[in-house]
């Protein structure tokens, strides 16, 4: 073994056992190299540092199982990070649920092709979310223009959509049905969460004309409740305005009767997965609850961003509830690809980080807000 | 520690200590760290005597781990160990 192998082996050696020591022994895996360095016998430091890490290692392994959480642990490292971004956590907890999703499937013995279409879905959502991630915040008139853009969308859907028992609410891609409110409005009003003006204000009340048209309740509503919550917490005329016609649209749901009927894998899977297997059952819920993980957490970390986290885990709480209340997609873990690329794509209004996010809700903008990007990604979504 | 009781005040080094206690420095260290835990030793960042050669790690007994070491004196017969770090029949 040649002289600098054996220095280099001595130099890797050390860097290994300061990789696996917890922080209160990092100075004893600086003293080990130091003095492996000071060893002019390269033969003789590759023996200190190779008998030194073996034996450390087991009391650093020891250190890392007995305080997994323990502050400046690894495990809390990763966990703290991963909180800290909420878009990435968000990204985690789409996959968890989707996994959850194909779980319950496959023990209920859903058509494999089904669970295809979910897992290409998960990867088209996540390929959009990739695509335009790096974009830091969309611009208060490129958000406004995507909302509009997005509402035009859905009342498209309404007016010309393909229609089933009087609901017109898909719209053929092909040969797939794809539900464009499902991955529109959770996106719409996470954006709307995060700007305010009379042209999102417009875009709103559109959206709110289109799903009472269409009609869809379980849309209506999480419309509904999601600018309820941004009343409540910011009470000024466009948020107003906003409530107003969403509280009309979904009254005018519940005026129209809803005769579709239940899908199988796709509505009232909630209560239905735990007939089939108590597995399946924990899967589903557990599904459904991690999707409310970002709002949750970015919500209790984040107070600069609080009403953009709120929008977004009311959003998504009120479509498992309408899935819950009538015959209406479970998101993410039932089959249907259009809530999964809804769920990946709204994920994009979040903040990257925790409280170092500039909100829209200014009219600043710099560079960065001006990328062409965010219209690229919410045009190419309507 | 008898190593380091022997050499009284004055600041001992890692491989240092290797050599002279004729054990590995797997066994050295982790025996460093608990007495240090405990109180009965003393770890400081020394400056490098030459210029370019990192800073080193030394130590030595606390006025409690003289008391320590002296209160239990290695059993030359149990443990008979050469300068060479071999043990002797």
């Amino acid at each position: 073994m040649s002289v600098g192998l054996r220095r280099g082996l001595a130099t890797l050696s050390c860097r290994l056992l300061q990789a696996v020591l917890p922080p209160s022994l990092q100075s004893w895996g600086w003293a080990v190299r130091y003095e492996a360095a000071s060893i002019q016998d390269d033969t003789k430091a590759l023996l200190f540092t190779l008998d030194s890490l073996s034996g450390l290692l087991p009391r650093a392994i020891a250190a890392h199982l007995l305080h997994p959480f323990a502050e400046g642990s690894i495990t809390m490292s990763l966990l703290d990070t991963t909180i800290r971004r909420p878009r990435a956590l968000g990204v985690l907890c789409a996959i968890g649920a989707a996994l959850l999703g194909i779980v319950y499937m496959v023990i209920a013995g859903a058509p494999l092709r089904y669970l295809g279409i979910n897992i290409g879905a998960l990867g088209i959502g996540l390929s959009m979310l990739g695509m335009v991630g790096h974009v830091a915040t969309a611009g208060c008139r490129r958000a406004d223009a995507a909302i509009v853009t997005m509402a035009g969308a859905l009342l498209a859907t309404a007016l010309l959509g393909a229609e089933v028992n009087g609901a017109a609410r898909w719209v053929n891609l092909a040969g797939l049905a794809v539900q464009p409110s499902l991955i529109l409005l959770p996106v719409l009003l996470v954006a709307f969460a995060r700007t305010r003006s009379a042209s999102a204000t417009t875009g709103i009340v559109i959206a709110a004309a289109a799903m009472a048209l269409q009609p869809d309740r379980a849309m209506a509503g999480m419309l509904a409740l999601c600018v309820a919550i941004l009343t409540v917490t910011r009470r000024d005329r466009h948020t107003v305005i906003a409530f107003a016609a969403g509280v009309v649209g979904f009254a005018a749901t519940l005026m129209r009767a809803d005769t579709l009927p239940a899908a199988p894998y796709v509505d009232q899977i909630l209560y239905s997965s735990f007939d089939v297997h108590t597995g399946a059952g924990l899967a589903v819920w557990g599904g459904a609850a991690l999707m409310l993980v970002p709002g949750i957490v970015g919500f209790s970390r984040d107070p600069d961003n609080r009403t953009v986290y709120a929008a977004f885990g009311v959003a998504w709480f009120a479509a498992i509830v309408a899935a819950a209340l009538g015959n209406y997609p479970t998101p993410v873990v039932g089959y249907g690809g259009s809530a999964i690329i809804g769920y990946v794509v709204s994920l994009f209004a979040l903040p990257k980080l925790t409280g170092g996010s500039v909100p829209m809700g200014g009219r600043t903008e710099d560079l960065a807000d001006r990328s062409p990007s965010d219209l690229d990604l919410f045009v190419a979504l309507a | 520690m008898a190593v380091l009781l022997d050499v009284g005040s004055q600041w001992s080094h890692g491989y240092e200590l290797v050599r002279l206690a004729g054990v590995k420095s797997g066994t050295l260290y982790p025996l460093l760290i608990r007495l240090e835990a405990q109180g009965f030793l003393e770890a400081e960042w020394q400056a490098p005597t030459e210029s370019g050669r990192p800073p080193r790690h030394a130590y030595r007994l606390t006025a409690s781990g003289v008391q320590l070491a002296r209160a239990n004196p290695p059993e030359q017969a149990a443990t008979p160990v050469s300068h060479h770090g071999r043990a002797t029949i």
